[in-house]
């Protein structure tokens, strides 16, 4: 039977984000996203974990070096570590910055820097907002 | 390539059971249920995480607003925070308040709250024991 060999890295980042859709007037905004809805936004200590699948390299033993994609990680979370995801992140010009959508974003970021990779590929976001509140994102 | 999103929320309440069967001796509950049928009670701080997994509404980018689910989790919730189950709470009169039954009660209660949504609730008990409940259809669970 085929097995999956999964690796997780953790790391956390600050950063706010506001639930409100300029093109809206206020009454739709609060009928929309409720206590969440304010222009200014708000902000979280986030905890991203990204999970890859790959083979174990018999020589190193690993997945993937956990020091590159601790690199990685870091270098993909500079444009959103202490951040106003919807001001200061061109990807959320459009986008609404909720949990979800950059647990969306993230997918996508780190399956492009992977693709390459020879070694793993991405298996699984997961965004923790808060430590009570997280989302998935995958694709299978 | 089929897009996957779970929102998973945790919500937290402490109640106290006896898990014993009426007929029995204490004895034979010390025998069956061991520490947990001590005729005093005990009590847990408990998890409830609750799993909902679908598309992100286009208008607002989320699966489902949390406060949504706070209003329909909560007062569920609300009712077992703070009670002897097997004392206080009518359905543990009838059923056992063994995590499973505790979890199934949670399922009946919310399930219908949450429309045609799938749901996965994972109950934690201890830090070392959880139940979990969900529907076939949503089986493999990946997440």
């Amino acid at each position: 039977m085929a097995s999956r060999k999964l690796l997780t890295k953790k790391m956390e980042f600050s950063a706010s984000h506001s639930y409100w859709r300029p093109e809206w007037n206020e009454e739709r905004n609060k009928d929309m996203f409720g206590k969440f809805a304010s222009p200014h936004g708000h902000g979280h200590n986030y905890s991203l974990e990204v999970t890859v699948e790959g083979e174990i390299d018999t020589e190193t033993g690993m997945i993937v070096n956990l020091y590159d994609l601790k690199t990685l990680m870091k270098e993909v979370l500079i444009d959103f570590d202490h951040k106003h995801l919807n001001k200061d992140n061109p990807r959320f010009e459009k986008l609404i910055p909720t949990t979800e959508n950059v647990a969306k974003v993230l997918w996508e970021i780190f399956q492009e820097k992977l693709s390459d990779n020879g070694q793993c590929s991405l298996y699984r976001i997961r965004l923790y907002e808060t430590p009570d509140l997280y989302v998935d994102y995958w694709r299978s | 390539m089929r897009e996957v999103i779970c929102v998973t929320k945790r919500y937290r309440f402490s109640a106290a059971h006896r898990l014993y069967v009426k007929g029995f001796s204490d004895e034979e509950n010390a025998r069956i249920f061991d520490a947990c049928s001590n005729p005093n009670g005990h009590g847990h701080d408990y998890y409830l995480e609750c799993r909902i997994s679908g598309d992100i509404n286009p208008e607002t980018g989320m699966l489902m607003n949390p406060e949504e689910l706070d209003r329909i989790v909560d007062p569920v919730i609300g009712e077992l925070d703070n009670k002897r189950l097997d004392v206080e709470v009518a359905y543990f009169r009838e059923y056992q308040p063994t995590g499973e039954n505790i979890l199934r009660y949670l399922w009946e209660r919310l399930r219908g709250q949450l429309g045609d949504r799938q749901i996965h609730l994972r109950l934690s008990e201890t830090s070392s024991s959880y139940f979990e409940y969900f529907e076939e259809s949503n089986y493999p669970y990946e997440c």
